[in-house]
């Protein structure tokens, strides 16, 4: 990619995808983003392998919708909300998935092994965000792994700012009242 | 940008739960040409689909529409000659000019909404 490309912003990267369905523009902003996407969906969905594959469908998603981004507010918010409707999108068809599953006989604890290795820290994360709901997972994760601020996380989630932050007081005190903060190591 | 100072006040837990969320940037390796190479084939998947759909419906259209074109003289030639007379067609009866412009408007608000459904 040359350093001409680099410099463009997004702005104007979305604008020439829109004008002349830029493939290569397109490849620019994905590879700007790709890291901070496919964090958001591994941490979402503790499942590396099923967050990357989630991850190529936002991107695609983004790619049908891109005409609809206006511009308010930045691209990557605008990108995660793609991300998280693609994931909510999917646990659905899951759901339905392992109901079948379930009705057939089958045990759905297959994608378990499928979980890559993760370190400790990892899996404390994973009883964190295990006394949450969905929302406020995704809540927490956009605001304390994305650094996304309330008004942000209220573009992506599809919430007003002020549920934005009773969503996160609340999963705070949950986190609280669960686990003993202080007892986990931190990097 | 306007910074939202009560997005800024942290306490200890935020503090916390910050070091715990944070993770290492996740490397392309190859992703976003994956993803690339998925938009170029939908482009070329998009671009394609027309024509192959229109010459597929010509294909499947041509045998009965050759049928009916050769059944039209056929037709022709049982209809009585004071049906079929042209000659004999009062000028009232035929197309006066509001009714082309009508027709007219018809068809291109019809494309119009066609293309609009396309896109």
């Amino acid at each position: 990619m040359n350093s001409a490309v680099d410099e463009t912003s997004d702005h104007e990267l979305v604008a020439k995808v829109v004008a002349q369905q830029d493939a290569t523009a397109f490849g620019e902003l994905v590879r700007r983003h790709q890291s901070q996407i496919r964090n958001f969906l591994r941490k979402l969905t503790r499942d590396t392998v099923l967050a990357d594959d989630l991850a190529q469908d936002a991107f695609l998603h983004a790619w049908n919708k891109l005409h609809t981004y206006a511009g308010k507010g930045t691209f990557i918010g605008w990108l995660l909300k793609v991300a998280y409707t693609t994931f909510l999108q999917s646990k659905r068809k899951s759901s339905r998935y392992n109901e079948i599953l379930e009705e057939a006989g089958h045990d759905a604890d297959a994608r378990s092994s499928r979980q890559t290795e993760e370190s400790d820290e990892i899996s404390d994360l994973d009883k964190f965000l295990a006394v949450l709901t969905n929302d406020e997972r995704a809540v927490m994760i956009l605001s304390y792994a994305c650094g996304l601020s309330h008004r942000e996380i209220g573009d992506a989630a599809d919430l007003p700012i002020g549920t934005v932050k009773s969503v996160i007081f609340r999963s705070k005190e949950k986190i609280r009242e669960s686990f003993d903060i202080d007892d986990h190591k931190y990097g | 940008m306007i910074i939202n100072m009560a997005d800024r006040l942290k306490d200890d837990t935020d503090l916390k739960l910050e070091s715990l969320f944070r993770s290492q940037p996740v490397q392309d390796d190859g992703f976003s040409v994956k993803v690339v190479s998925r938009v170029r084939r939908r482009i070329w998947v998009r671009r394609l689909a027309m024509p192959v759909a229109l010459t597929i419906g010509t294909l499947i259209a041509a045998k009965p529409l050759l049928q009916l074109a050769s059944a039209i003289p056929k037709l022709l030639m049982i209809v009585p000659d004071s049906m079929s007379g042209l000659d004999n067609l009062p000028l009232s009866s035929l197309p006066q000019n509001t009714t082309v412009i009508f027709g007219a408007m018809l068809l291109f608000a019809v494309m119009m909404v066609g293309k609009m459904l396309e896109d």
